[in-house]
């Protein structure tokens, strides 16, 4: 066994490419804020403009396929980029983005050729950004109950509906969605999946007032939103994967949420408040110094320790072409839950000052505030934690002979 | 990186699993569960003539001498079962400490010994007040003009009654501690086995021994010791995973089996959640010991990882068995079923060679919490 990653010599070469690439392309002023909603649309912007730059050399989705605009890089020299974004706090794309990673990777196993030589180019350059929208008020848990209808009208779709906890802020050239297509038809049988662009008229976009926007996404996604569909004419050649199909499409992005891609950074909010117990001063030693809080700390070390492995043996699987089965959907329950503990015991060890931006009296720069808040957001997205449990039970095959398989992927 | 075991580990896994399913039967661990004498047994003998258990021994005293990951795979597979000692105890730390310790005269005679089964050398540490640490050994050792005079009583001595040697810890008057090495058979010493749900734990009196310097390993020193507990630490983890994966293994199969209000007990989510606690505490012991293998076998820092997987892998033991309880209700507590032979051995191990909550403080040390 080889936990670490071991960088040949054509790795650090590369890897000094991108410092210096990085060094010379990278905007001021577009650090991470600590609540992701006050990212303002001038950082985004630039963002954007990073991400089509890093997209016109084949890294905003290094291990994307070259054929269809991605970098067609092996995990290797993925890895490289991934980290040297993450040193300088950023996150590959550097904006909230489902369409890489989920959506795109739909399309590359449902799409017909002509569908993938249109959308995927413009997704893997960084032309565009995409949102998933996939929750309804009555499709959550049970997203196969999606209420929003697409009906056949010559050669378009029209879209009604209305879709929830969408995105992030400053909106999406394309939205990608799972309808209902025949509302009589059998469960999981009835439901088709479009690329609707993000301009097409009828849609409104409505922000939602949460405790939290903190999601799945690393990079932050600042809003969520509710999205409205009044007769939203969508081209046909836009639903990928024949219509009634849409179920299946949606299980190679739902398994990639639910964990299965598995991730090698480090949980940063560990590190921080590590180094702040340790040098921090309390009763005229360290916070860490004292036995209470060092069990709190070692808690939250083994949690984040016992996530990293799942996430670690998660990516092997996935860049070794391992057939997964209840990996993914246990990763994902892992750190949703583990999160939740990490930030408790947090708010133990610090006590009010876990729950205040306030500039004089808040840790760390509201970083630990904002974590508070989005531990309990993050239990959600992608599948409750109860929904993860669902699954690894069907995987596993408690109670039952046959096992569930894990989606198609790529 | 790369997760996967080499071909050949994956061939020490398969013949080591079948050796144990077809030699260590169900039948066989109840006989030995009760008359609590596992060397005695016709299935021990033939696990010593494998040399399996010599897999942490080097080839120039006859064992395998591989890499602690091979000696995991077959600590693992002896989990399953679970195996009794003395394995842990004479193949794991035993070894360690005269690796660590004993000069070449001393290696070439307790190792080979160990390896050939003519010997079983077992560790008695600490005395009365039971602990991993240095301040609970107590007894000194008093040197006379024909060695050292030694009187204590060592308690909780896991595989105590199959020793034919000890190998004692005590204090030396250069308020070092030495570690004897010390047959069982000589005048003064009575070993008494522990009863109750205590597993293949015993006493060892030692009152006023008599014995020659060469007992006393060369190069003792705590250090060392602590040195040697943490390295077989980690062949106790994967016997704790070994453990976590059969009863998870078992109570996913009574899930689907067992009927009640017509339909497999496994199809209700109350049961659900008790395997996906089990399967999640069985994957971060498994992972978080994999991760200290690595460590040790690559010449890595490894202080944190095995103070990790031991504090893990010991609660996951014993929380995956309760678990397995609560799957399998009346019938697991049922003795010839099987798995409270399971729930007895993560009861003893979880504080042998340390408890979590030992290997937390010392972990804390590691992560500069001080």
């Amino acid at each position: 066994m080889e936990f670490e990653i071991t960088y040949s010599k054509k790795q650090e070469k590369f890897r000094t490419e991108v410092q210096a690439w990085l060094e010379s392309n990278v905007p001021e002023g577009i650090e991470h804020p600590a609540d992701s909603s006050d990212l303002t649309e001038e950082q985004y912007l630039k963002r954007r403009e990073l991400g089509r730059k890093l997209g016109s050399k084949g890294w905003l989705w290094p291990s994307a396929p070259e054929k269809y605009g991605g970098g067609g890089l092996g995990v290797e020299h993925a890895i490289v980029l991934e980290e040297e974004m993450d040193k300088i706090g950023l996150s590959l794309p550097p904006y909230y983005d489902s369409g890489g990673r989920l959506g795109g990777n739909s399309i590359l196993v449902w799409g017909t050729e002509e569908q993938k030589q249109y959308f995927l180019p413009q997704i893997f350059q960084g032309n565009v950004r995409t949102w998933q929208l996939l929750s309804e008020p009555e499709a959550g848990s049970d997203l196969a109950n999606v209420k929003t209808t697409a009906v056949k009208d010559g050669d378009d779709y029209i879209i009604n509906g209305q879709k929830v906890y969408v995105g992030s802020a400053f909106g999406a050239e394309y939205m990608w969605t799972i309808t209902c297509t025949d509302p009589k038809g059998e469960r999981h049988k009835n439901l088709g999946w479009f690329m609707i662009p993000g301009n097409s008229e009828g849609i409104t976009i409505n922000p939602m007032d949460l405790l939290s926007s903190a999601g799945e996404s690393g990079a932050g996604s600042g809003i969520k939103n509710i999205v409205f569909f009044d007769n939203v004419r969508v081209p046909a050649k836009n639903l990928i994967g024949e219509e009634n199909n849409g179920w299946q499409v949606a299980t190679t992005h739902l398994e990639l949420e639910h964990g299965t891609g598995g991730r090698i950074a480090r949980n940063w909010i560990v590190d921080k408040i590590f180094e702040y117990c340790k040098t921090t001063d309390f009763n005229g030693s360290s916070i860490s110094s004292d036995q209470f809080a060092k069990d709190k700390l070692l808690d939250i070390y083994i949690d984040a320790e016992v996530g990293r492995l799942f996430q670690l043996r998660n990516y092997w699987m996935r860049h070794t072409g391992a057939s997964f089965s209840y990996e993914g959907p246990q990763a994902s329950y892992f750190r949703k839950t583990s999160g939740l503990r990490i930030a408790t015991n947090i708010l133990e060890i610090l006590g009010p000052s876990a729950l205040t931006s306030d500039e004089k009296l808040s840790v760390e720069s509201g970083h630990i505030e904002a974590h508070q808040r989005a531990a309990i957001i993050a239990l959600h997205p992608g599948g409750t934690t109860d929904i993860q449990k669902v699954i690894m039970s069907r995987r596993i095959g408690i109670g039952r002979e046959n096992k569930e398989k894990a989606g198609a992927l790529k | 990186m790369d997760l996967s075991l080499t071909e050949e580990q994956e061939m020490i896994k398969s013949s080591t699993r079948e050796f144990v399913a077809a030699e260590f039967t169900k039948d066989v661990l109840l006989t030995i569960d009760k008359n609590r004498l596992p060397c005695a047994s016709d299935s021990w003998g033939k696990l010593l003539s494998t040399g399996l258990l010599s897999a942490l021994i080097p080839s120039k005293y006859g064992g395998n001498g591989g890499s602690f990951t091979n000696a995991s795979i077959i600590f693992e597979e002896l989990g399953r079962a679970p195996v009794p000692g003395p394995h842990l105890s004479a193949y794991a730390l035993s070894v360690n400490i005269l690796l660590n310790m004993g000069n070449e005269e001393q290696k070439q005679k307790y190792l080979s010994k160990l390896n050939n089964g003519k010997s079983v050398i077992i560790p008695a540490i600490s005395d009365q007040e039971y602990g991993w640490s240095e301040d609970q050994i107590t007894c000194k050792a008093k040197k006379t003009v024909a060695g050292y005079s030694i009187s204590t009583e060592k308690t909780f001595v896991l595989d105590g009654m199959s020793a034919t040697e000890y190998i004692v810890a005590a204090n030396l008057e250069d308020g070092t501690i030495g570690f004897f090495v010390i047959p069982k058979k000589i005048k003064g010493i009575t070993t008494r086995a522990l009863a109750g749900f205590a597993w293949h734990m015993s006493e060892v009196v030692i009152d006023q021994i008599e014995v020659s310097d060469d007992c006393l390993l060369q190069f003792s020193s705590w250090d060392k010791f602590a040195e040697a507990a943490n390295l077989s630490s980690v062949l106790l983890s994967a016997y704790q995973v070994g453990g976590c994966q059969y009863v998870y293994e078992l109570s996913v199969e009574y899930s689907r089996t067992r009927m009640q209000f017509g339909t497999p007990i496994g199809r209700f989510q109350r049961v659900q959640d008790y395997i996906i606690n089990l399967v999640n505490s069985l994957d971060a012991a498994r992972w978080t010991t994999n991760e200290a293998l690595w460590k040790i076998d690559s010449g890595k820092d490894y202080g944190d990882s095995i103070h990790l997987a031991q504090s893990v892998a010991s609660q996951a033991y014993l929380d995956c068995c309760t678990y397995a309880h609560e799957v399998h209700a009346g019938i697991g507590s049922l003795t010839e079923y099987g798995l409270t032979l399971h729930t007895t051995a993560s009861r003893t191990l979880y504080h042998y060679l340390g408890s979590p909550r030992f290997h937390r403080q010392k972990l804390a040390v590691v992560l500069g919490l001080i």
